[in-house]
């Protein structure tokens, strides 16, 4: 809950903020790595790492105080 | 001439049966992933009943967070903290993938590593999930702001903690010889729902945190 003082929030989005940046290049890295992999396992992984990338953009935006205000 | 013509024969039938049982193989792999992302597909229905009751009673109050009893606002979950445990089991996603890849490669050693990167950074989560639990200000009685975080997070956090056994049971078998280079398919369903866990949070994420 919001009971952390300033610092500590600060501290804490600096190093969610660096986690999602090291986390999301890997994750777009390999799905484009696997984008021209066929089979339904493979759409699947895709569109899931997709969404993952996704989740890490929601990180980085609410480390920087656009979303959530943080 | 007859001991060549014996030899072709041979290779024939057994290039015949090897491409037959290769055949059956794929065929039963393709009912059995169709099966699999029925499950995850039914598995997003259930989050989604959650999800939309959650939705509802968050339009059927005024404000939020809610106003209790005693007239005071509750206050919003801890966005910084929560990013960071988000980034872990994103991270464990990416590992996930690793560990798939590697053993496509028939790479062992690494894959052992990035599957049991994956297990730690799992545990990691809901170590982070239990934490915030334990230091929240709302009750699941309480509010509907905590009956609607508790019920979604737990019921996420289940899949999780399923998820990591998953991949305990996966780390046996693949070292005991129960999987090959060519077939693998309880790994490959394994990711998926690795994979899958790791999104629904990013719906929880928004829905609970950042909204």
């Amino acid at each position: 809950m919001e009971g952390a003082t300033g610092v500590t929030a600060s501290i804490e989005k600096s190093i969610a903020f660096v986690f999602a940046i090291v986390v999301g290049g890997t994750t777009s890295f390999q799905l484009a790595k696997d984008w021209k992999s066929t089979g339904l396992d493979n759409q699947v992984t895709k569109l899931l790492l997709g969404l993952m990338a996704f989740g890490c953009i929601l990180v980085i935006l609410a480390a920087v105080g656009v979303l959530g205000g943080v | 001439m007859a001991a060549a013509s014996s030899f072709n024969a041979t290779h024939e039938a057994i290039t015949v049966r090897y491409n037959s049982v290769d055949h059956a193989y794929a065929e039963q792999r393709d009912i059995r992933l169709l099966g699999f992302v029925l499950f995850l597909i039914s598995d997003v229905v259930i989050f989604s009943a959650f999800i939309f009751a959650y939705l509802y009673l968050r339009n059927s109050v005024p404000n939020w967070p809610p106003i209790t009893k005693g007239g005071h606002q509750l206050p919003r979950f801890d966005v910084a903290y929560a990013a960071i445990n988000s980034t872990i089991l994103f991270g464990s996603g990416a590992t996930m993938h690793s560990a798939m890849e590697s053993w496509k490669r028939l790479d062992k050693p690494a894959f052992n590593l990035w599957l049991l990167a994956t297990i730690v950074l799992g545990i990691a989560f809901l170590g982070g999930q239990g934490y915030e639990y334990h230091s929240a200000q709302v009750t699941w009685a309480g509010s509907t702001m905590g009956a609607s975080f508790f019920t979604l997070t737990g019921l996420h956090g289940f899949h999780v903690f399923i998820g990591i056994i998953y991949l305990c049971v996966l780390y046996l078998q693949a070292n005991r010889g129960v999987y090959t280079g060519s077939k693998y398919f309880g790994l490959t369903a394994g990711t998926l729902y690795w994979h899958f866990v790791d999104v629904i949070w990013v719906a929880l994420f928004f829905l609970f945190y950042l909204w």
